[in-house]
């Protein structure tokens, strides 16, 4: 060997040092050069967000946003405060909303069909002149088929249809509440779409509607159900809520009484509420809701007993509810939505609006505004008009926009037929779906938080559309591609505003004397309105013909399409938080299944997960079947928005050519049928189920709905409420044997737990002990970080899932994944059914379904990391990668942590989650990083993460109370908590008696518990157990006399059933 | 009764009585002489199997551990079973080795070479499956207490930090003790090798000569081993069994874990050394030297640790249905009636049923019941750390996340591969050193002449 010195050696261990940590280096694909400002903008400080105001384009509900921008990217959506629409809250749909700009399948330039069928890119310019030529071509034989848009839009697309001589406009969206606007036509003598205000209310009844989740505007009206039941209200003045349908939805599950009449009888239930009302209120000489004569006329047919046999609905409990109905201050009752609508629609939602009348809820509860001030939306008939125009070669071109029909219009429409007949197809898609495959030119509309826009969902709140991304791709927005559309023509586009869409905009504000600086500064200019005049039911009522719906076709069952609360129509299927979020009823995410009463599926022979196929006369579907106690035995639901064949996470396509169905799309086997007012009936066919034999592994999420009495998601009835006495064992006024020194048991260990057996046996738990949270952060530290979660608020609509996933960088995996049980979620809600019982299930099926038809006791819990005092996760880390902050959080340190998953074996919760694969790069594809939070790391492959409470939203928050020189207050929420729309969880210090969340635990001390508390893990979180007002609703129905005896002063506050328990008492 | 001193031993051998080249040194030095195609083929079958794990496990670390079953909430999976299947296997070499020593079990003799090997590299086997498991292993030093500037520290209330160092210790001592034992072999094969293995055994004979002053030192040495590794026994199971005692899982948090795991790891480890043994006696003529006599005195030994861990079984049944815990209550009657039965029937029929034939005399001293039974043992140890894990987390105390594991094949490579690196190692050793400890087995035969004593 030759002579190697010292010096060489060195250089040559080095080099080789080097080269082998070179090698080793895996993260290669991570950006290397961060680039800074040149010219720092103005308004950015990096490293501190910026807020701008905007309006969610997901639904027609319009509810404002606060787009939260880091740098100059918007990396998450919350709700405006100011809006009057939404009060700061967002839905799941409008949490994920900010994922379209940035989704990986977008439509990256303007697109033309070849020959072949190939799209390929062409300049804007060429598109334009070929859009023109077109135009000009089609001598005014040109359509518009679109979904509702921002005012200012819908006129701009007007006059162009105008200057292009075009005929017809279609405003078609696939749940436009057609029978509603007919039927306050026909009750009320007026035209206009009813505002149902449920703020006061203190009985709801929910004719179908499902109001919390999927209905109008399901997050107003979840704020104002919540708010106006709050248990620890103090006027003692608490809403009920009632429901009527044939399947438990998430309204039914937040229900007090729910009556599973046969679908499509709602309406004669509600012509029975009536009746029993008005004669009621006949026997006390008032004449509530219009000329009596004439009600009593119309409601003659609908005494009790007989519309008990013909809605299945006890005839007692229909004059229970009735009464009650008319005794409370303020009931609404609320017509169907969707899955309700049948052939006889308008005569349903009329009925239910006569009830209204009935109760006098008109003016206060439900509001009719004039039709001219809101939203143009058409009937489905006019798109049965539209299609038979373009069959017949009345339409030569034809601008989609905004909406995807054929996706959402029934197969038997004929639509896709009548789409080969037009000549030049124009798609304004932002990403590919069925529609904008079957165009010829596909010119991609920004996405909504790269436009400019605007919105009236009703009259007085005018919400404003902003930009707050610079467009990604080479799109453009509609408005601006049909001005310069209309231009190329030879007509020039003669009546068209000049300039861009955004001085249009500007332009109609000025115009209408609204400052648009300040619109842009609060999100719009919002005047509320209130329409308190007490309409006359209208003798056009006597016209009405209210009777049960046909169902076509044949079969045992009746096929129940219900809008899916996650992916609504369809336009949700897209997006892969929403794909990844459990559905809130079943937990199944990713798919479709058909939901069954378990005793159909039992003559059926299948399980949960076994294909069966659904045949109505207009289509076959085949899909997994999910068993269920809580839906009739005569109807078999599908959710709406699955069965996609084009577009990433919307199909099994990875690009945006056509590929496999994700799930199955359930117009497929609907008919294209009207109800009496042209509006579509969705409640329309029979269907015989059949087994196919076959099994499919569902990607459902949940184990069991059975709690087997531990102490997780508890309800407490309203005696137990009264007595004031805690039955969980978690606060005070327990034993004092068992209080246990009143807390400082700091850092207890786990163990400890079994030596503290009670012996006083009062409840299932047998460890009571109290213990002082505060005391679960260090004395020098003025903070100790905990929740209030108050079960009885939680609707489980999963907006606090996305709002997690966006906030905190969680990677959404995909179907495999979650069969697997490895989605990411940080933040899972539980739906319990009932208390538990032992029972266990053998083998390995499916999990068995707890749940019973009219029974609402289901409790939906919130479950993420407890931030225990005394956490199990923290000393078997082995390296301290989990460890206890000062502010009594569990942190988890991701670059310490080396995977051996110790500590969430020792999690009784079960909040951990793990990084299987390298998800920060698998997870994310292009361009979804530019969304990325850079306040929270993106965990690389190997490691475990948690829920940390948002712990970089109190950082930031500290610092700024820090350098203000102040202690800090309850500035901070939690992104769960931003977006709550019930404000079920309330985030704070609880070292501060005065932290709306210690407060709010002090005040509901009689149902505050602490999940598995007999584990003794000190969590940081305290539940507010369910109260369960049903034994109340029960109680008074049982007790016929006293239900005869009339109105009492103290039935007028509680309407249902508390007045029952007094006068027991 | 006690073995003679050594000097006494030194003193009776005489050149005349002892040839050179004894019966023991022919057969037992004769083992390690040529190599069948045999021999190469299953060699060749067990590096091929690890290699083929190593593969799989390159593929891991690349790709992540999603490869594997894991599935929420079951985070551990058959890594950790079979991490603790292996250090129980590595029970019984340090068990017969210093223990029965120290109880002078002259039985013992026959059976502790290739039960001490079998501890080494079923510790080696079960080390590597720390890595395995964990997600991160290019990061896996963090949990050795090195000084660093950044303050960071290990956390020493972790069970999985007293894992690594009892694992740690153990195989010092059992190799230390290992190597030890088989310094007066080495010497005996030094003197009539050839080639590299004369230079191998010369060196690693450290200059062995037989005087009664090495033999003295050896034998002090080997006794103050057996004193340290004897603790050593009952504590690493221990350890392990803390992995699960010490957490709050139904199903794990139990005070018997420490003695029903020790008894388990004794239960396993003889079970493998019978596994072993059978074969090579038969294939290489070692009647002579393990007899009868071991095996029933093995098979005793299993048939007690079999009762204790049936005792066991039977007590966390107890247990559960006295102490009144729900959700421990659920666990255990899932684990026998749940997703994870047959897994659970197996391990009960395996480890405490079958073995109950060892009642009869008969069936102690037939080899080839005992070879079946010592398969079946194996296979229910394996099981009752499978049904212990998996079937624990997948029933714990919030129903909604109750979920089912499945081992993936990916997995099971590596389990099997493990099986390899085993195998690889303990043929290698069958050909390089000594599989029964021939001066001891000598100084037994001195010993019988002298007093006119068979064993």
């Amino acid at each position: 060997m030759s002579e190697l010195d010292r010096r060489d050696f060195l250089k040559v261990f080095g080099a080789g040092t080097a080269a082998a940590g070179t090698g080793c280096y895996r993260y290669s694909d991570l950006p290397e050069k961060l680039i800074p400002y040149v010219i720092q903008p103005e308004e950015i400080t990096p490293g501190l967000p910026v807020l701008y105001a905007s309006t969610c384009q997901e639904c027609p509900a319009a509810c404002g946003l606060h787009v939260r921008t880091r740098e100059g990217r918007p990396i998450k959506l919350e709700g405006n405060p100011e809006h009057p629409v939404n009060h700061g809250s967002l839905c799941a749909r409008g949490q994920a909303g900010l994922g379209r700009a940035y989704h990986p399948g977008r439509y990256k330039s303007p697109m033309r069909r070849g020959v072949g069928g190939d799209f390929s890119a062409v300049s804007w310019e060429a598109a334009t002149s070929e859009l023109a030529q077109e135009l000009d071509a089609a001598a005014g034989r040109v359509a518009v088929l679109g979904g509702i848009t921002g005012p200012t839009l819908s006129k701009l697309i007007d006059s162009w249809l105008e200057a292009v001589g075009g005929r017809t406009r279609v405003v078609y969206e696939p749940f436009a509440h057609e029978a509603l606007r007919a039927a306050a036509q026909a009750v009320f003598g007026v035209e206009s779409r009813p505002i149902f205000d449920l703020q006061g209310a203190d009985l709801v009844v929910d004719f179908g509607a499902n109001s919390l989740a999927t209905w109008i505007s399901p997050v107003e009206h979840a704020q104002q159900v919540m708010e106006a039941r709050d248990a620890s209200g103090s006027d003692g003045r608490e809403m009920r809520l009632v429901y009527v349908g044939p399947r438990q939805d998430e309204t039914a599950s937040s229900a007090d009484e729910w009556l599973p009449a046969r679908p499509g009888t709602e309406g004669v239930l509600a012509l029975g509420l009536a009746r029993v009302a008005l004669d009621a209120a006949r026997s006390e000489g008032r004449t509530p809701g219009g000329d009596p004569e004439l009600l009593a006329r119309v409601l003659a047919p609908f005494d009790a007993a007989s519309v008990a046999t013909s809605t299945g609905v006890s005839a007692q409990a229909i004059r229970r509810l009735g009464r009650a109905m008319l005794s409370a201050g303020n009931a609404v009752a609320l017509p169907p939505g969707v899955a309700l609508s049948s052939r006889r629609a308008m005569a349903t939602n009329a009925a239910v609006l006569l009830l209204d009348a009935v109760v006098g809820a008109v003016g206060r509860g439900v509001q009719l505004p004039p039709v001219g001030s809101q939203p143009r939306v058409d009937d489905f008939r006019d798109v049965v008009k539209l299609i038979d125009a373009m069959k017949s070669g009345d339409v030569k071109v034809l601008v989609i926009h905004d909406s995807n029909p054929l996706y959402s219009l029934p197969a038997d429409a004929g639509f896709a037929d009548a789409l080969a007949k037009v000549d030049f197809v124009v798609s304004t898609a932002s990403l590919p779906d069925e529609t904008s495959q079957r165009a010829h030119l596909v010119l991609p509309d920004h996405s909504a938080i790269e436009s400019w826009g605007d919105a009236e969902p009703r009259p007085g709140v005018r919400s404003v559309v902003q930009p707050t991304l610079r467009p990604l791709y080479d799109t453009q927005a509609l408005g601006d591609t049909l001005l310069a559309s209309a231009r190329a023509t030879r007509g020039g586009g003669a009546g068209l505003p000049g300039g861009s869409f955004r001085g249009v905009l500007e332009a109609a504000f000025a115009a209408e004397g609204l400052d648009w600086n300040e619109a842009l500064a609060h999100g719009g200019v919002f005047d509320v309105q209130r329409f308190e005049a007490q309409l006359p039911v209208s003798a056009s009522v006597e016209r009405l013909e209210f009777a049960e719906p046909h169902f076509e076709g044949e079969g045992s069952h009746v096929l129940l399409p219900v809008p899916s609360t996650l992916l609504s129509d369809g336009r949700g299927a897209s997006l892969p938080w929403l794909q990844e979020t459990p559905d809130p009823i079943t937990k199944i995410a990713w798919q479709s299944w058909a939901e069954i009463s378990s005793r159909s599926a039992e003559q059926l022979g299948v399980g949960p997960g076994d294909v069966i196929s659904i045949e109505t006369t207009y289509g076959t579907l085949e899909l997994p079947v999910w068993p269920r106690g809580a839906i009739r035995d005569d109807v078999v639901a599908v959710a709406i928005g699955q069965g996609h064949t084009v577009g990433r996470y919307a199909s099994l396509s990875e690009d945006g050519t056509p590929g496999g169905a994700r799930g199955v799309n359930v117009n497929d086997a609907l008919p294209a049928l009207t109800d009496e007012s042209g509006g579509r009936a969705w409640l329309t066919a029979r269907a015989r189920l059949r087994a196919t034999g076959e099994h499919q592994r569902l990607p459902f999420t949940q184990g069991t709905d059975n709690k087997r009495g531990r102490l997780l998601g508890e309800s407490i009835s309203l005696a137990a409420l009264a007595s004031g006495k805690n039955p969980f064992g978690a606060n005070e006024g327990l034993p004092a044997s068992s209080a246990h020194g009143g807390g400082g048991e700091q850092g207890a260990p786990n163990g400890d737990a079994s030596g503290h057996a009670d012996a006083h046996h009062e409840g299932p738990h047998e460890m009571r002990r109290h213990y002082d949270p505060a005391d679960d952060s260090t004395d020098e530290d003025p903070y100790r970080w905990g929740m209030t979660i108050d079960v009885d608020r939680c609707t489980g609509c999963s907006a606090c899932v996305v709002a997690c996933a966006v906030e905190n960088n969680v990677p959404q995996l995909g179907e495999e994944s979650v069969i697997r049980n490895r989605q990411m979620s940080w933040l899972r809600i539980e739906r319990y059914v009932g208390e538990g019982f032992q029972e266990l299930e053998t083998g390995r099926p499916g999990p068995k379904n707890h749940e019973e038809l009219g029974n609402t006791d289901v409790r939906n819990s919130p479950m993420l990391c407890q931030q225990c005092g005394a956490a199990p996760c923290e000393p078997v880390c082995p390296v301290i990668a989990t460890y206890h902050t000062a502010s009594g959080l569990n942190a988890m340190v991701y670059n310490r942590c080396i995977g051996t998953r110790y500590c969430s074996n020792n999690c009784p919760y079960k909040v951990r989650r793990f990084n299987w694969f390298d998800y920060q790069i698998e997870g994310w594809p292009e361009p979804m990083p530019l969304m990325l939070n850079p306040d929270v790391t993106v965990r690389g492959q190997g490691v475990m993460e948690k829920c940390t409470f948002c712990v970089q939203r109190i950082q930031a928050n500290r610092l700024q109370a820090k350098s203000e020189g102040r202690a800090l207050g309850d500035e901070t929420q939690t992104a769960c908590q931003q977006t709550c729309p019930t404000d079920a969880i309330v985030f704070g210090n609880l070292k501060d008696p005065g932290s709306r969340a210690s407060e709010l635990a002090a005040k509901n001390e009689g149902r505050a518990y602490h999940a598995l508390h007999v584990l003794n893990t000190r969590p940081g979180i305290t539940y507010l157990a369910k109260v369960d007002r049903r034994g109340a609703a029960r109680d008074h129905a049982a007790s016929p006399a006293q239900a005869g005896r009339g109105v009492t002063a103290d039935t007028r506050s509680h309407p249902l059933g508390v007045a029952a328990g007094k006068e027991r008492a | 009764m006690t073995p003679p001193p050594a000097e006494s031993v030194a003193g009776m051998i005489r050149p005349a009585e002892i040839p050179r080249d004894s019966q023991a040194n022919r057969d037992l030095l004769g083992v390690m002489d040529g190599v069948s195609l045999g021999y190469f083929g299953v060699l060749a079958l067990a590096v091929g199997a690890m290699l083929c794990a190593g593969g799989v496990w390159i593929y891991q670390v690349y790709k992540g551990l999603g490869i594997a079953g894991y599935a929420h909430p079951i985070f551990w999976g058959v890594y950790i079973v079979t991490f603790v299947f292996w250090v129980g296997i590595a029970h019984a070499g340090t068990l017969i080795s210093a223990i029965l020593y120290l109880f002078r079990a002259k039985w013992r003799n026959a059976i502790n070479r290739s039960a001490e090997a079998m501890t080494v590299f079923a510790v080696l086997t079960a080390a590597q499956f720390l890595g395995i498991h964990v997600g991160r292993i290019w990061k896996s030093y963090f949990i050795l207490p090195y000084p660093n500037q950044r303050g960071l520290w290990i956390n020493f209330k972790s069970p999985l930090l007293w894992d690594t160092f009892a694992i740690g210790t153990y195989a010092t001592i059992s190799i230390v003790f290992f190597y030890v034992g088989l310094v007066p072999d080495l010497a005996i094969a030094r003197d009539r090798a050839t080639g590299w293995r004369k230079v191998l055994y010369t060196v690693l004979s450290l200059g062995w000569q037989g005087t009664s002053r090495q033999w003295k030192a050896h034998n002090r040495s080997v006794l103050h081993l057996s004193g340290l590794a004897t603790p050593l026994v009952l504590s690493v199971h221990s350890v392990v069994s803390w992995d699960f005692a010490m957490s709050i899982v139904p199903g794990w948090h139990a005070t018997i874990f420490g003695p029903y795991f020790v008894a388990g790891a004794i239960f396993s480890g003889f079970a493998m050394v019978l596994t072993v043994m059978i074969p090579v006696r038969r294939i290489y003529g070692l009647e002579r030297y393990i007899t009868s006599y071991h095996f029933e005195n093995m098979s005793r030994f299993i048939l007690l640790t079999s009762l204790i861990v049936g005792y066991a079984y039977l007590s966390e049944y107890f247990i559960a249905w006295y102490g009144g815990v729900e959700a421990e209550q659920t666990a255990f009657w899932s684990r026998a009636f749940g997703p994870y039965w047959i897994s659970t029937w197996v391990m009960i029929l395996c480890n405490a049923v079958f073995p109950q034939i060892l009642w009869w005399k008969k069936a102690r001293t037939h080899v080839p019941t005992l070879f079946i039974l010592s398969v079946l043992i194996n296979i229910g140890m394996w099981f009752e750390r499978y049904v212990i894990i998996i079937s624990g987390l997948s029933r714990e105390y919030v129903p909604a996340v109750w979920g089912v594991y499945t081992p993936s094949w990916p997995e099971l490579l590596i389990v099997m591969g493990s099986f390899g690196f085993f195998c690889q190692f303990f043929l290698i050793f069958l050909k390089l050193f000594p599989v029964i400890a021939i001066a001891e087995i000598k100084e037994l035969e001195i010993h019988a002449r002298a007093h006119g004593e068979g064993h």
